[in-house]
């Protein structure tokens, strides 16, 4: 399943995915989560030591494109191995959720 | 031993505060949003429009989980805004100190001993979207 979690800054809704991600991943599923917030937070939600959370690269925006569907709509795609990706800029929080951060900017990169 | 979905890895996206990410297009490839809210007009709000543009967007469950829920008045504000403009209410999260507590900690909510009312509701969530996974 493919899960998107939205509201208001502040009502809880990062909280709300770092639990719901866990408590899937105790259920036995395998769990990607996904940060696309522009404040990053998600991590230490999910219990990802502090160092470890602030330490994250967020994905370059160059590995991922928008590929056009053929109902006209489109879809955000990596553009290299999406384990490799994984393995260079995710982390792996307990319960093996594996952790991706889309929105944050990082430090001298091309943003 | 836990049946895995034939999709292989389950995908939690925590979505920018705004609607920019849905605006862009990318919620269509998205099988369920959860809209979160809690029980204030603005937040209500906030979330009447994300409902609607995920309808635009072809997202086809949307459903509110109510965050934060104190007493029988908040409550009802937020039965009384759901049914008012059709919006699909699943969840009742609980206004829970602990998850402050835990988070000043720096520990994980779902780590946090004893387990935060509010833990316990989202453990309900979950268990219940494995199961609409399974069924669907």
């Amino acid at each position: 399943m493919r899960i998107a979690i939205a509201g208001k800054g502040g009502s809880g809704k990062t909280t709300i995915a770092g639990t719901l991600a866990r408590a899937l991943a105790q259920q036995g599923r395998e769990v990607l989560a996904i940060d696309a917030d522009t404040n990053p937070n998600l991590a230490i939600t999910l219990g990802l030591p502090t160092s470890e959370a602030r330490d994250m690269l967020g994905l370059p925006r160059d590995l991922m494109a928008r590929q056009a569907q053929a109902d006209g709509s489109s879809k955000v795609v990596f553009t290299a191995d999406p384990e490799q990706v994984l393995k260079d800029y995710g982390a792996v929080a307990p319960d093996h959720v594996r952790l991706i951060v889309m929105g944050k900017v990082n430090h001298g990169g091309a943003g | 031993m836990v049946e895995r979905s034939g999709n292989g890895r389950d995908i939690i996206v925590d979505m920018e505060a705004g609607l920019e990410h849905l605006s862009r297009g990318t919620g269509k490839h998205v099988s369920r949003l959860l809209a979160v809210l809690e029980p204030y007009y603005r937040s209500m709000e906030t979330v009447r429009r994300i409902a609607e543009l995920a309808k635009e967007l072809g997202i086809a469950e949307v459903e509110v989980v109510a965050n934060k829920v104190r007493d029988g008045a908040d409550r009802s504000a937020i039965v009384d805004f759901c049914a008012a403009h059709g919006l699909a209410l699943t969840t009742e999260i609980p206004y829970d100190e602990s998850l402050g507590q835990a988070e000043r900690g720096g520990a994980a909510p779902i780590d946090h001993r004893p387990a935060p009312p509010a833990v316990t509701a989202i453990r309900k969530l979950a268990e219940r979207l494995i199961r609409d996974d399974h069924r669907a």
